[in-house]
């Protein structure tokens, strides 16, 4: 709960991610809210809210917040098994940020975070340094929101660097949109 | 006001290069001149052929209108720079000492005094050679990240530019992170729930996040 920034897209997007819960009280006319179709929904009923609600919920006591699975005691360890050849952007495409949002429920969460992020980050700053060939493909495929915008300011820093060098800092250069339309 | 990422991010090259100009370096004038007192300092009477200090932005004026010759710097010299990459390629050497915007000096006056200059791209190669090592340094150094300190002693602005950003937000999720744990740990040693994977925690955090 601690570390939001409330205007952060990344943030409400993080917290989008639904996490299962179980309904302790008796909602009527809710049904289409969750997963199913009727108009009254009873008790010990299972939902997947997104997380941002299904917190708030928690504290009012109406559900039980449960451990999302992305990071289930069996998924943590798996983390914690090969960190380099997961894949976060099927898993969770903002998974650093909710596992920041998460990090209240489960206590394991910084300690598999920091290892995920310390190995995966090393990786990310090679390949950036190295330029993209078809092996890093599969890694890059597999990033999440924020190791890519991490790539993407390595390989713009390596770029500054190289274009200045060859006189190119301040180069003009026909912006893709207009030279695909005038061709 | 528009702004680029990469402004954002640190400074430009160009910046840096701007910054660079008020080095010192030693030129030969060719014709005379009188002090001119100017904001920064007072650039002092050129009486041919003695040698003078000037900043480096005077001298690369100076030196593009033919009225002075460069005399190199000297860790910009072939066998200074062998020696110093050398050094560097050691196992386990620290970084070099090198000026603090060696880069951008090298590239100025490689660009536009290369005649003052023995061979020019002998020194291109060294330089290149120079800074493949300590980029591949400090990847080194970046596993050795922590949340509260790394030391890095020796590198040059345009090198702490180029991993700014990287090694910014890995600083900012690693303290993220850190008060995480704390807040989780305080929480828990309220609670009584002891679980083996929480004491392994314990040990991890405490001999200092070395995997």
């Amino acid at each position: 709960m601690a570390r939001r920034n409330y205007y952060d897209i990344d943030d409400i997007l993080a917290g989008q991610e639904r996490v299962p819960c179980v309904l302790r009280a008796d909602l009527d006319g809710l049904g289409s809210a969750g997963s199913g179709g009727a108009s009254k929904v009873h008790r010990n009923a299972r939902w997947a809210l997104p997380y941002w609600m299904a917190d708030r919920l928690n504290e009012e006591d109406y559900v039980d917040m449960e451990v999302s699975p992305v990071f289930s005691k069996r998924a943590n360890r798996m983390y914690a098994a090969s960190p380099e050849s997961m894949q976060l952007r099927a898993i969770c495409q903002h998974y650093y940020q909710f596992g920041l949002q998460l990090g209240d429920m489960v206590p394991e969460i910084p300690h598999v975070l920091r290892n995920m992020y310390v190995q995966r980050v090393i990786k990310v700053a090679r390949i950036a340094q190295q330029g993209q060939n078809v092996e890093a493909l599969d890694f890059v495929q597999s990033l999440d929101k924020t190791e890519t915008r991490m790539l993407k300011l390595c390989q713009q820093a390596q770029s500054a660097i190289s274009d200045w060098h060859k006189n190119q800092a301040y180069a003009l250069k026909r912006a893709a949109a207009v030279s695909a339309a005038g061709s | 006001m528009a702004i680029t990422t990469r402004q954002t991010e640190g400074f430009t090259m160009p910046e840096l290069e701007y910054m660079a100009q008020h080095e010192s370096i030693t030129i030969v004038p060719l014709h005379r001149m009188d002090r001119i007192e100017l904001v920064r300092g007072t650039v002092g009477p050129f009486r041919p052929p003695q040698k003078t200090t000037v900043p480096l932005w005077l001298a690369i004026m100076l030196k593009r209108t033919n009225r002075c010759r460069i005399v190199a710097p000297k860790w910009l010299s072939y066998e200074h720079l062998r020696d110093l990459c050398k050094r560097e390629e050691q196992p386990d050497a620290m970084f070099t000492r090198l000026p603090t915007h060696y880069l951008e000096i090298a590239h100025m006056l490689l660009t536009y005094a290369e005649d003052d200059f023995v061979d020019t791209q002998a020194v291109r190669r060294l330089l290149q050679d120079l800074r493949e090592v300590r980029q591949s340094k400090t990847h080194e150094g970046l596993r050795m990240l922590n949340s509260l300190q790394l030391q890095m002693d020796n590198l040059s602005a345009a090198e702490i530019n180029e991993i700014r950003p990287l090694f910014r937000h890995s600083f900012d999720m690693l303290r993220q992170l850190d008060g995480l744990a704390e807040a989780t740990e305080e929480s828990q040693q309220q609670s009584q729930f002891a679980d083996q994977s929480f004491a392994e925690m314990d040990d991890a955090f405490g001999s200092k996040y070395v995997h």
